[in-house]
């Protein structure tokens, strides 16, 4: 895979492979690029989301026995705990979105406030192994595992100035769930679990109205069809979904009971799952 | 600003509700589309009005070497001294055959996007060695906030075109060859900036209705709207399909040029707002 093939002065220099000379926005290239064999990289792994408003925010009485949790279920679990942002991202968007900033200087700023609450938790867990990860150091991943140690990383994706525009919406798409989804579905993570205040999901913020539909099952087509009004979880994620390779299912636990922690990680649902399709039920 | 709700401003370690600051987005789901319609914000602002950005092809045009590359170095540096430009690098060859050898080895999109960085980067030192003498400059993603700096001392700054997602690329529809390469990341830089133009310089005219390398009865489209190119669904476009998809969100770039920078002046016509190759927009 490595002569040089050039057609002559000023033509274009290719490399003998098997994208040579293809357009890789040819449709069809793409396509032949399909495998069903793609690797899991690390498949031992387990990402624990951590969410920053319904959880971190609430303070010492909820946050202590979640890390409780994690420290214990660390012993029979490889985990990879991501942090989310809370009130001050909202307060950061409200103040970007007064002053103009667009969609991608808010995406920049914002992961300050992940910043801050993995910090916060690295130091909390550092007697127990806990490390904040740099996501510059992403694949240095194995060693920190193998250790026994608990890496933590803030859940807004590196996307940064580079967020994609969202038209009337203005904020970011991608928050701190589709991040960690992505850490989850790059790294063929064995389950990815979301620790927030609700039992699971609902038809409607049960905190507003208490008759909301608690949602046990379901599919990531199915609850995007359904266009909720309120749901705990990025639709970035249901949509990143379906085109998975490896995530092909998530929990959403309660995290202020985090007894529950070790049994969703023991795979039996404790919470609402949701799958990319039908193949993927639980 | 209103008052922070009082749970802010007490230390009771036995409240276990959500500390809040209030403001209008303190309570509301911030997931949907119409999430802060008719709340009153203004709208986003443009950050470098003046500033063209504009995509150096990898393929297209560095991999050509010397008769292409140093005619259009010349024209860059003569076009530096009346705009603001913003050179962004693509890929090209190495790229391809490092995603080959990347596919072969079964490995995901994610893996792909955080090696095919590297190619570009390749592109970007090369682009500022050849630029040196004119004011060109290196400038990393991480120093993005310096621009202003560079614009003011008349050089040229040399980014790569790779967005920084690597192993955060979401998996494509598709295959595993990641959506958001040079193209893409090249249009982002344009909107977020909120720049004068975006022109991407390749070895085409513009865009056909199929590769003209491989069909000669390929039809040139001189002008077309980003959702009438989706619509078409052409097996090969000259730009990455997520632009076009970008471009119908955008608060600020809703225009794009292609053009043949092999043609000398054509980058020059271009950035004095003609039309030279085929411009995709957006109303």
């Amino acid at each position: 895979m490595s002569d040089l093939v050039k057609s002559g002065d000023g033509e274009r220099t290719h490399i003998e492979s098997k994208l040579m000379r293809e357009s890789l926005l040819d449709q069809k290239v793409v396509d032949a690029t399909k495998t069903d064999d793609e690797i899991s990289i690390l498949p031992d792994v387990n990402v624990i989301a951590l969410g920053g408003q319904s959880i971190i925010d609430r303070g010492k009485k909820v946050l202590f026995p979640v890390l409780d949790a994690l420290v214990e279920a660390r012993k029979n679990h490889k985990l990879i705990v991501g942090v989310g942002g809370g009130a001050r991202t909202r307060h950061t968007f409200h103040v970007c979105l007064d002053l103009g900033i667009p969609t991608g200087g808010m995406a920049m700023v914002a992961g300050g406030v992940d910043e801050q609450n993995s910090k916060m938790i690295g130091c909390l867990l550092a007697k127990h192994k806990g490390v904040v990860l740099n996501k510059d150091h992403f694949l240095d991943l194995p060693l920190w595992l193998e250790y026994g140690m608990i890496p933590i990383m803030t859940g807004m994706p590196p996307y940064h100035y580079w967020e994609p525009p969202t038209g009337s919406k203005r904020l970011p798409s991608h928050g701190e769930d589709t991040g960690l989804f992505m850490v989850s579905e790059v790294l063929g993570v064995r389950s990815i679990i979301y620790l927030k205040d609700e039992d699971g999901l609902y038809s409607e913020d049960p905190k507003k109205n208490p008759n909301a539909e608690f949602i046990k099952t379901t599919s990531a087509r199915e609850l995007l069809d359904r266009n909720l009004p309120d749901m705990l979880i990025e639709p970035s994620v249901l949509k990143t979904m379906i085109d998975a390779r490896h995530t092909r299912r998530l929990q959403i636990i309660n995290g202020l009971k985090p007894e529950l922690l070790t049994a969703a990680l023991e795979g039996e649902q404790v919470g609402t799952i949701i799958y990319s399709d039908d193949a993927d039920m639980p | 600003m209103t008052t922070p709700s009082e749970s802010t401003q007490t230390l009771d370690q036995d409240n276990t509700d959500r500390r809040t600051i209030d403001n209008k987005l303190s309570e509301m789901t911030l997931h949907r589309e119409d999430a802060v319609q008719d709340m009153g914000y203004g709208d986003a602002i443009r950050i470098l009005p003046n500033v063209n950005v504009i995509k150096i092809g990898g393929q297209s045009v560095m991999d050509r070497g010397r008769s292409s590359l140093f005619p259009l170095v010349e024209e860059i540096a003569e076009c530096a001294k009346t705009f603001d430009m913003l050179l962004c690098s693509g890929g090209g060859t190495r790229a391809r055959h490092v995603y080959s050898v990347a596919l072969d080895l079964e490995l995901p999109t994610g893996v792909l996007a955080a090696v095919g960085v590297a190619t570009s980067v390749q592109n970007a030192r090369i682009l500022q060695m050849l630029l040196a003498k004119h004011g060109g400059i290196l400038m990393n993603p991480e120093d993005f906030e310096k621009l202003t700096l560079y614009f003011r001392s008349r050089c040229i700054p040399i980014m790569i075109g790779m967005p920084p997602y690597e192993f955060w690329e979401k998996p494509a529809e598709s295959g595993r060859i990641p959506s958001n390469r040079t193209d893409s990341g090249t249009y982002l830089t344009g909107e977020f900036l909120g720049a004068r133009s975006v022109i991407y310089v390749k070895d085409e005219q513009g865009l056909y209705t199929d590769d003209p390398k491989k069909n000669p009865d390929a039809k040139f489209i001189p002008k077309i709207t980003a959702s009438e190119l989706l619509d078409k669904n052409l097996n090969d476009l000259v730009v990455e399909p997520v632009v076009l998809q970008n471009m119908k969100n955008a608060a600020h770039v809703r225009e794009i040029q292609v053009i043949n920078g092999l043609i000398p002046g054509n980058l020059t016509k271009a950035l004095q707002g003609e039309h030279v190759g085929t411009i995709i927009y957006e109303d």
